[in-house]
């Protein structure tokens, strides 16, 4: 029973912590940027910044492979 | 003006579609490499029956989620669930697959899974006529692991307005092609490159998964559905850079 918890966690988050816990940062940081940014500015380029913080996340995950 | 919104809706539809039917068809191949394996070695009908029992699990589960997933929520807040579902999935992916294209981890394959589900599942027989539960069980948990992936991926690619129809599309595809290759057997299982194309589903999962979240945060993307395109480029780049970067410090860290 444990052996399928820890399979469903895994098929859930991953084998790492770093790319859930770096999801939820980018999406942290969207937020903030979201609020400093005037709407027009975010709604024009907030996306790219959304896609540079997801690119990072995946490359902390590479740089800690276990 | 028509003409260019009708382009970006087919966009939307046909990725939306491809995703899908990539991502479900590796799954199923992966469950299929299970169920193979469990028949080759302790009889199909017990593998079957596991089977069976794991899909119609599955389709409950789906079935209790879905209405829930798709049915009254705020849809700036569907969106970004959706977006981070398909992120946590889709990075996951390209991670593995970097690392096996680089070398630091080992190729995936659906047919060196089934020699080792076989090779361990030799061992022992169930006794007498009755079922072999250990065979059912081993069955079950593979179709119900690969198979909540996938209901996961195609409720979260179905779950924005528009996007049911073609996820739905692809995951009908996926499976008649997986049937197919099992009617085949276990052949086709060893020329088909797992690798290349889980890292190509890893890069489409990020690139819905990054549209649908900044969606939800009100981002207009510029040129609409079309920014899917230049999104899996970006993604595309980074991951084939990625592996470029990783290449040689494996190759260093082998010759020592």
């Amino acid at each position: 029973m444990s052996g399928l918890l820890g399979s469903l966690r895994r098929l859930i988050f991953g084998e790492t912590w770093t790319i859930p816990l770096g999801i939820g940062a980018a999406l942290a940081a969207a937020e903030l940027m979201r609020t400093a940014l005037s709407e027009s500015v975010w709604t024009s380029v907030g996306g790219f910044g959304l896609a540079v913080m997801v690119i990072a996340a995946l490359a902390c995950s590479l740089r800690r492979p276990g | 003006m028509s003409a260019i919104a009708a382009s970006t809706v087919d966009v939307g539809f046909l990725l939306t579609a491809a995703a899908a039917a990539v991502a479900v068809a590796i799954e199923m191949l992966e469950a299929l490499a299970i169920v193979l394996a469990v028949g080759v070695t302790r009889g199909f009908r017990d593998a079957l029956a596991g089977a069976l029992a794991a899909v119609v699990v599955v389709v409950l589960l789906c079935l209790a989620l879905g209405p829930a997933l798709l049915g009254e929520a705020d849809l700036d807040f569907l969106r970004v669930i959706v977006g981070s579902l398909l992120l946590l999935f889709g990075l996951e992916w390209m991670r593995k697959g970097i690392l096996r294209m680089a070398g630091r981890r080992r190729r995936s394959s659906a047919y060196d899974e089934f020699i080792e589900e076989r090779d361990a599942l030799g061992g022992g027989q169930a006794g007498g006529g009755g079922p072999d539960w250990a065979a059912r069980l081993v069955a079950f948990k593979g179709v119900l692991l690969e198979g909540l992936e996938v209901g996961l991926i195609v409720l979260a690619l179905g779950g924005t307005p528009g996007h049911l129809a073609p996820a739905l599309l692809g995951t009908a595809v996926a499976l008649a092609l997986v049937a197919a290759i099992g009617l085949m057997l276990h052949e086709p299982l060893r020329r088909l490159p797992e690798t290349q194309l889980k890292l190509g589903v890893g890069v489409a999962l990020t690139s819905f998964g990054t549209f649908f979240t900044a969606e939800g945060l009100a981002v207009d993307w510029p040129l609409g559905d079309v920014a899917l395109l230049y999104l899996a480029a970006l993604v595309a780049i980074t991951a084939w850079l990625a592996v470029r970067r990783l290449v040689p410090a494996a190759l260093v860290a082998g010759a020592r």
